[in-house]
């Protein structure tokens, strides 16, 4: 048969047979724990799968609320987000639903124990080859931890292209389940959805819900309790047969590896497959145990003689399988519809309006972010005065000594003041973003920006990195895993401390708030032109960079543009408390303990005068080369050696050393600013390129790039000052 | 309708006209990820912008930009 077809497969798995392991290997061991405050219960981990943009993250969010875990993958930068709930445990003759109130306590005990689900919210994927860390990491995980449900969730108005990752999941295990989400919106498009034809092809369980629909959380809980439990839902996974010259091929690639004493985990059929399909991963640890020439030779010949590409005839045939499952399990599905999302983008999307719309949005975005946490800050700010004055007073009540009173106030409270002042600016921008990466519009500034950025050799998903970093270095590092490319990745590593952040800012705003408080155009244009300056910077090293990259690792431009959609005000909340909380976590250590050592510096020996403390002797020493380079003294110096453990610090430093109220010269304060601006990445962004990159020579690059840079620009811009002042 | 059949690359092909994807000259990684998000060899295609910077289309219910770059390796007929 030439035609590629959709079986059924002959295994059958019950609950039970499915308990043990069908492929061999270890026995599957459920496992059983007490999570605190409940009787002995059952763990279940469910993975949930998906495409980006199928309200995956949204759902896992209703499931578990507020008991989350957010971390990282061991070793790797990819983010594990993992939950739970707990769901009553049911017996099978109880009618009435999942409420647990007929039964409630009995003789002061539950008569019913909770279950203990677990979810994994899997890094969103389009599929599961090994094209990225999030792949890999997918499908490691589905494999080799064995979670007791696959749930993979698709988007209903969209459901042959986001089935296409199931249809992948399925040659890798067989305890799978589909949720159609986004049901309310196929609804509009009347789009009908028969869910039983639909469990009948695929062999799995499947629900429909929506997200916006209250009874959903119910409904999917009880979902997955009877696919866990029940016999309601038999597990008959189907197997993709593709055409008979791939079978053969597939077959003889199975029957060399059957015996293998690698990757046994991992179902041969489905190695086979990737084998053909040129995955590198698979290929190199196969390749440690075999020697798989033949194969590729066999590829090649074909790839020559017949214009037969294995890689590009099995997604071929995976696609073709969908369309026909689409087609016999979903009405109203028309192809090419113009949506309200299209007529929107046409203005939006503009090649002429879309920019001034563009400018329109980031303007108002920026004036909202400063204007509403501007109120919030002095409020705070006086708070922490008057806090530390009360601990100051109690301090000396009990006769604290006096260099333990000045750690306890001047060093360790005022740090933690610099700190927290910054806390509303991040929490207000990271909200707006939230706000624009929820309705769409992100995804469409990337798109406007590939053209500008395209300029300089850099993708539009380079944009978000910028914008991230506005905010804070850190999320603008941690936003470059968004790209595709791995040289603009790494260029967006290397230069997003050149991005001003809201710390940068703050030192900026106050710098000329106090020294061009008679010249306000003045202050405002000097601004203006310092971020075009770090900008520019930005796209020159992105170009310079590209020099030794290479071209060798060019991945074009590919992005999805999500339709838009009302922002939701629980997504808004998990987005923020994600990006704020990486903020605060690195507040709490890095700037708390800079904080310290600062202190520390800049008042030992204790008693003695600011010049001959250890800061100020270091800031001294390195004077001799500043002062003729920058004009900057000692106190300069060692405000900005602070800096570079965190810039929030840069502002108290200034007011402790007294310099907000000293005299500069005009030459000398610009070019503070020049350099405040661009000259090294923090420490907590220094450790976060470390991390990113996974190479010190790129970190040692990251900080000593923008410190010689900066240098070279100050020093001329100094000089050149120096002839007209 | 010998127009009509005319292989064209995707950077050349008009606003909001159907088009087929016939071949895709790609390296391996970039055809892959095409895959993933749909764009095919045999699949229709509908242009949903193309004038400046990346070209737009709708893929299986999807919009999906795609570099210029890329666009031309993209072989379509009407």
């Amino acid at each position: 048969m030439r035609r590629s077809r959709f079986n059924q497969g002959k295994r059958r798995y019950t609950r039970k047979s499915r308990g043990g392991k069908p492929r061999g290997g270890k026995p599957h061991i459920r496992r059983i724990f007490t999570p605190p405050g409940s009787d002995h219960t059952i763990e279940h981990r469910i993975a949930f799968l998906g495409n980006p943009n199928v309200g995956k993250s949204s759902l896992f969010n209703m499931l578990t609320g507020g008991h989350q875990h957010i971390g990282n993958w061991p070793g790797k930068t990819v983010e594990k987000k993992e939950g739970h709930y707990l769901f009553p445990r049911r017996i099978d003759n109880w009618i009435g639903g999942i409420s647990r109130k007929p039964i409630e306590k009995k003789e002061g005990h539950l008569l019913l124990s909770d279950e203990y689900f677990s979810i994994i919210d899997l890094p969103g994927a389009y599929s599961l080859s090994a094209h990225s860390e999030e792949e890999l990491i997918t499908r490691k995980y589905v494999v080799e931890e064995e979670p007791d449900l696959v749930c993979v969730i698709v988007d209903a108005t969209r459901l042959e292209r986001t089935s296409y990752i199931a249809l992948q999941a399925l040659e890798l295990t067989d305890n799978i389940a589909l949720i159609v989400n986004m049901m309310d919106l196929a609804e509009k498009e009347s789009i009908q959805i028969d869910r039983h034809k639909l469990e009948k092809q695929l062999g799995i369980p499947v629900l429909l819900v929506s997200a916006f629909d209250n009874s959903c959380i119910i409904r999917i809980k009880k979902f997955l309790y009877d696919a866990l439990h029940t016999e309601k839902y038999t597990f008959t996974p189907a197997y993709l047969i593709y055409s008979q010259k791939l079978e053969t091929m597939i077959n003889s690639v199975s029957r060399q590896i059957n015996n293998r004493e690698i990757l046994q985990d991992y179902p041969t059929r489905w190695l086979s497959i990737k084998v053909l399909e040129g995955d590198k991963w698979v290929i190199s640890k196969l390749e440690e145990e075999y020697v798989l020439d033949d194969i590729f030779k066999k590829i090649e010949k074909l790839k020559i003689s017949e214009n037969f590409d294995p890689a590009d005839e099995i997604p071929k045939r995976k696609y073709r399988a969908l369309k026909s499952i689409v087609k016999k399990s979903v009405i109203g599905l028309e192809d090419f519809k113009e949506k309200k999302s299209d007529k929107v983008d046409k203005v939006v999307m503009h090649k002429f309006w879309g920019y001034p719309i563009l400018i329109l949005i980031y303007a108002v975005f920026f004036l909202i972010t400063f204007s509403a946490s501007g109120p919030v800050i002095s409020g705070l700010d006086s708070l922490f005065i008057s806090f530390s004055e009360i601990v100051r007073g109690w301090l000396l009540a009990i006769n604290s000594p006096a260099f333990l009173t000045s750690l306890i106030v001047d060093g360790i409270l005022s740090g933690i003041t610099a700190v927290l002042l910054f806390v509303p600016i991040i929490i207000i921008f990271y909200i707006l973003i939230a706000v624009m990466e929820d309705s769409g519009y992100l995804a469409r500034s990337a798109y406007l920006m590939d053209i500008v950025l395209g300029k300089f050799g850099l993708q539009g998903t380079a944009f978000l990195s910028m914008i991230m970093g506005l905010g804070c270095n850190v999320t603008g590092v941690l936003a470059a895993r968004t790209i595709k490319s791995e040289r603009d990745r790494i260029s967006m590593i290397l230069t997003n401390s050149f991005i001003p952040c809201a710390a940068t800012l703050g030192v900026l705003t106050s710098i000329t708030s106090i020294f061009f408080k008679t010249k306000p155009w003045f202050a405002a244009l000097l601004m203006l032109i310092l971020y075009a300056m770090s900008f520019l910077l930005v796209f020159l090293s992105a170009m310079f960079f590209r020099l030794f990259l290479g071209k060798s690792d060019t991945m074009p431009l590919i992005i999805e543009i999500p339709e838009y959609r009302m922002p939701r005000l629980k997504n808004i909340f998990h987005l923020t408390w994600e990006r704020a909380g990486v903020f605060i976590k690195k507040a709490g250590t890095f700037i708390f303990l800079a904080s310290i050592v600062i202190w520390i510096a800049s008042n030992i020996p204790y008693g003695a005068s600011p010049q001959e403390t250890i800061a100020g002797y270091i800031g001294s020493g390195l004077a001799f080369i500043t002062e003729p380079l920058f004009g900057f003294d000692w106190k300069i110096v060692v405000t900005l050696l602070f800096g570079i453990a965190a810039k929030e610090v840069v502002i108290s430093a200034l007011s402790i050393l007294g310099l907000l109220t000293a005299a500069w010269t005009t030459p000398q304060i610009i070019a503070f600013l020049v350099f405040q601006m661009t000259y090294a990445p923090c420490f907590a962004t220094l450790a976060i390129i470390k991390s990113e990159t996974k190479s010190w020579k790129m970190t040692a690059i990251g900080f000593f790039y923008p410190l010689i840079l900066t240098s070279l620009i100050t020093a001329a811009v100094y000089h050149i000052l120096l002839l007209f002042f | 309708m010998n127009i009509m059949n005319k292989k064209i690359s995707l950077a050349d092909s008009t606003v909001n006209s159907i088009v087929k994807v016939e071949k895709i000259t790609a390296g391996q990684k970039a055809r892959r990820f095409l895959a993933d998000l749909g764009v095919l060899e045999g699949v229709k295609l509908r242009i949903v912008k193309n004038d400046l910077g990346p070209v737009l289309i709708e893929v299986k219910a999807t919009r999906v930009a795609i570099g210029r770059g890329i666009a031309t390796k993209i072989e379509v007929t009407c």
